[in-house]
């Protein structure tokens, strides 16, 4: 079977066309997502993709395996229920900047902290798109929005940075531009064994494009591109030289640290082997 | 007391006495002895100081409402407690209180007891924490509100590993408290 | 399950007797009823429920969970609930109000859940270590939209024990959360508790199923077919209105459809779902309708006005929702006064009079200052009324 066709299987062919817009970098990355998915030879019984709410996370009502579209923010928190109870899932968390760092933020660290066997993968649109171009945390300052009509004074969350402080043990950032890179970042953050975050830059040209030049897609896809540099370029580069720059790649990987689920294992067995010695409550 | 088929008992002090857990071992021993019981708690905020005081109801049938309506054996190591809680003691009620602790003992018309619980404990064992302990036994040896028996085995029951001697010989002081170490009034 | 009865009589008095604190007997009685997955946050005054929770889910290989918030908890739960688990959590006010939205999706996605909230006196942080039954219509109304509600309300160690077993055979029988309601003194009390109740009120094997897809044959025709993470038809799961496939739907007639079966599949089963207990049955002229510590206030003052000669009967209610309109209507038509005593300012009071006013008078008689009821206090309501009766 080609590739596409496979991809295909993959999808509910029955509720597509999907509702994102022209030039909407979302669709990309969800196909990268799933391509990832087939190189692996997931099994759809056992692959549960979680979405909270948002453009990105509607990518759950497409993908043609166990979904959950939870509410709004708290996607890794049923991720982390699903993964706990049945362990031998693969479970993917797919949500937004707003979703993700703003209303979820706090699941976010918490999960990076337990360093559970989940793979987050974070559409960065820097905008709310569904709820007509409203500012988000990693929205970079000076840029506007429908809430922040005189540009937007708050900084922005690198989003990598906190994910990498709180403890995540694979941690990666790709564009939209270079969806081949991103594709294989997001298999290895599903092989990873520990908490995985992939931070996926796309552009929204509905919401945030026509406030914020450049305006179209295609030119929001080269900015973000002309952006981009390596971690190998970022290593060699000043912190000056950084300034407004992109560094795609994987920034953090740590196969040492005990994963929570693991961690829990292993307590059960110990609780349980030692039941007949522990002292009372 | 031990007669009684309906009997309230509070016990009174501040927090880190161990006062909570003097209702909880009395209604242990008193399940022991095959009886109903209800077992409540009031306290402050703080894990140290502040007050704290614990509810025991026991009774030959089931208990319906579960808190004090009266008291019938009020225990407290706390001047405030005694202060606080001397009103609501029946005509027919008994006071017992730490002698040393409660310095300005409130009148009561009733049977009072005092006895320097702490200061036992501590020549006892070198431990105050072990003074809820010494003063139950106490109690009980006075009231017979349960079987020393019983008494026994919810301290056993109850004691954090380790420190099961100290509750032991504190137990066996107060049970064994002799008639003079009793500073009684109003009787 | 025998295991569980083995640590149930760690605190063991007899054979027969055992003194157990009320959130003790309830994560008991949920580890009985085969609950195995618990993520919770603590809060006073129900962490107990936790804690007892964190020593025993492991060692019968369940899953407990300490998350970040209330929120997380009982979205870990859903989660859980939605692989065929029984989960359950527990909280208090405050975190009560943050699962609200939560509460909201396990209802709609059906997803079989527990909730219990042990009440303080709020609103806010209130006092944490006081009484108090503010949260019931909270607990039917708390989360946004039409939906339907189990509530449950405990008023002793037994009842913790029985009705956390209830409100799981609920929840998993209508594909539901369910909520039980505690006051801070049923859960922080300590009670003599018989363990022939825990023989009496365990659940056969009978009533449970625990495959994951597993709907009572009962319920076929009610419950929509459940979506199970990890079945072969790898199911879509979503809080947008959806129709039986589980995909979102804004068709006006599947939308109305949906709703009102997720409304009947409870209101049609009340005479399963409402649980309560007359006493003094058809004796009285003023009726005490009373649950929770208030029910115990009521009792007690039974016994009262029998001896001081007052015609009283009591209606112990241990399920607020469904409302239990069957036998509140029938008590309304043979009694003079329906007297309802609680620990708010008459929340429960105006569902009772909404269901009985054609027939007999309803008196709220709310108390708010973090005590309880007392007997004496109900008693000279009832002589109050029953006098102001006899001078008209």
């Amino acid at each position: 079977m080609s590739e596409r066709l496979a991809i295909e299987e993959l999808l509910h062919a029955e509720h597509l066309p999907h509702l994102w817009c022209p030039g909407c970098g979302i669709g990309m990355v969800t196909g990268a997502f799933l391509r990832a998915v087939l190189a692996l030879g997931l099994r759809r019984e056992e692959t549960v993709v979680v979405g909270g709410i948002g453009c990105s996370s509607r990518a759950v009502g497409y993908i043609d395996v166990g979904t959950v579209h939870a509410i709004h923010g708290r996607a890794l928190a049923f991720a982390t229920g699903i993964k706990m109870a049945r362990p031998e899932f693969t479970v993917v968390v797919i949500t937004g900047d707003g979703d993700g760092a703003a209303i979820g933020g706090n699941h976010l660290i918490h999960a990076c902290r337990r360093n559970i066997d989940l793979t987050c993968i974070l559409f960065n649109n820097r905008v709310y798109g569904m709820t007509g171009g409203q500012l988000s945390p990693t929205m970079e300052a000076g840029r506007r929005a429908s809430t922040a009509p005189y540009g937007q004074t708050e900084p922005a969350f690198d989003l990598c940075e906190l994910a990498r402080a709180a403890g995540a043990t694979f941690v990666a950032r790709g564009i939209a531009a270079e969806v081949r890179a991103l594709e294989k970042m997001i298999r290895q953050g599903i092989e990873h064994r520990g908490f995985s975050f992939i931070e996926a830059l796309v552009p929204c040209p509905t919401e945030y494009g026509r406030r914020n030049p450049p305006a179209g897609a295609v030119d929001m896809l080269l900015s973000d591109k002309a952006r981009a540099v390596s971690v190998s370029e970022a290593a060699a580069m000043s912190q000056q030289e950084l300034q407004g720059k992109i560094v795609t790649g994987i920034l953090h990987h740590d196969s040492d640290k005990s994963e929570f689920q693991a961690g829990y294992a292993e307590l059960v067995a110990r609780v349980q082997g030692n039941r007949g010695t522990l002292g009372g409550n | 007391m031990a007669q009684r088929s309906f009997l309230e008992v509070r016990f009174g002090g501040s927090g880190g006495q161990g006062v909570i857990l003097m209702g909880v071992i009395l209604a242990m021993a008193a399940a022991r002895d095959h009886r109903y019981v209800v077992q409540t708690q009031s306290y402050g905020p703080e894990a140290r100081g502040g007050y704290s005081r614990s509810d025991v109801i026991i009774s030959d049938s089931q208990i319906d409402y579960p808190e004090l309506q009266g008291i019938d054996l009020l225990v407290v190591l706390s001047q405030a407690a005694a202060d606080h809680y001397v009103g609501l003691l029946r005509a027919t009620g008994v006071f017992v209180f730490d002698a040393e602790r409660v310095a300005s003992p409130p009148r009561f018309r009733g049977p009072s007891y005092g006895v320097p619980f702490v200061r036992l404990a501590v020549e006892e064992t070198g431990r105050e924490q072990v003074a809820n302990v010494l003063t139950l036994g106490a109690v009980v040896a006075l009231t017979g509100v349960v079987s020393a028996q019983s008494l026994r085995q919810a301290v056993a029951d109850v004691v954090p590993k380790g420190t099961e001697e100290w509750n032991e010989r504190a137990l066996s002081r107060g049970l064994a408290l002799r008639a003079e170490e009793w500073l009684r009034s109003n009787a | 399950m025998e295991r569980w009865h083995y640590h149930a009589l760690q605190e063991a008095i007899d054979s027969s007797t055992l003194l157990v604190q009320g959130n003790r007997a309830c994560a008991l009685g949920a580890l009985d009823a085969g609950v195995r997955f618990f993520a919770g946050y603590p809060i006073t005054p129900s962490s107990e429920i936790m804690e007892t929770m964190a020593y025993e889910l492991p060692r019968v290989g369940g899953v407990f969970l300490q998350m970040e918030d209330e929120i997380a908890s009982i979205c870990a739960c859903i989660g859980a609930a939605l692989t065929g688990t029984l989960a359950m959590t527990a909280t208090s006010g405050p975190g009560f109000s943050l699962m609200q939205e939560a509460i909201g999706y396990a209802t709609m996605v059906e997803a079989p859940l527990v909730i219990v909230n042990v009440m303080r006196v709020g609103p806010s942080t209130g006092r944490p270590t006081a009484p108090s039954q503010g949260d019931v219509m909270q607990a039917r109304w708390g989360t946004h939209g039409d939906h339907p509600a189990v509530v449950l309300a405990a008023s002793n160690v037994a009842d913790m024990y029985r009705l956390t077993m209830a409100a799981v055979r609920f929840a998993q029988r209508f594909r539901t959360p369910a909520i039980l309601l505690a006051d801070e003194v049923v859960g922080h009390m300590r009670e003599s508790f018989s363990t022939e109740l825990i023989g009496r009120y365990r659940l056969t094997s009978g009533d449970f199923d625990f495959t994951p897809s597993y709907v009572h044959p009962e319920m076929v025709r009610e419950v929509h077919p459940p979506h199970v993470l990890g079945s072969k038809t790898h199911p879509h799961v979503t809080g947008l209105m959806h129709d039986e496939t589980g995909f979102p739907t804004d068709d006006p007639a599947k939308s109305d459809q949906f709703l009102r079966q997720l409304h009947d599949k409870i209101g049609n089963h009340r005479d399963e779902l409402c649980l309560y207990d007359v006493k003094n049955e058809g004796k009285g002229r003023v009726c005490i309708v009373a649950y929770g510590s208030c029910a115990r206030s009521a009792r007690a003052a039974l016994r009262l006005a029998e001896q001081e000669g007052l015609p009283v009967e009591v209606l112990h209610l241990y399920t607020l929702f469904p409302l239990p309109v069957e036998i509140i209507q029938e008590v309304a038509r043979r009694v003079e006064f329906m007297l309802v005593p609680e620990l708010n300012l008459g929340q429960y009071a105006r569902e009772i009079r909404k269901m009985a006013e054609n027939w007999t008078t309803v008196i709220s008689m709310g108390k708010v200052d973090g005590t309880l009821l007392t007997p004496r206090e109900i008693v000279d309501r009832v002589a109050e009324l029953i006098g102001k009766y006899e001078s008209v």
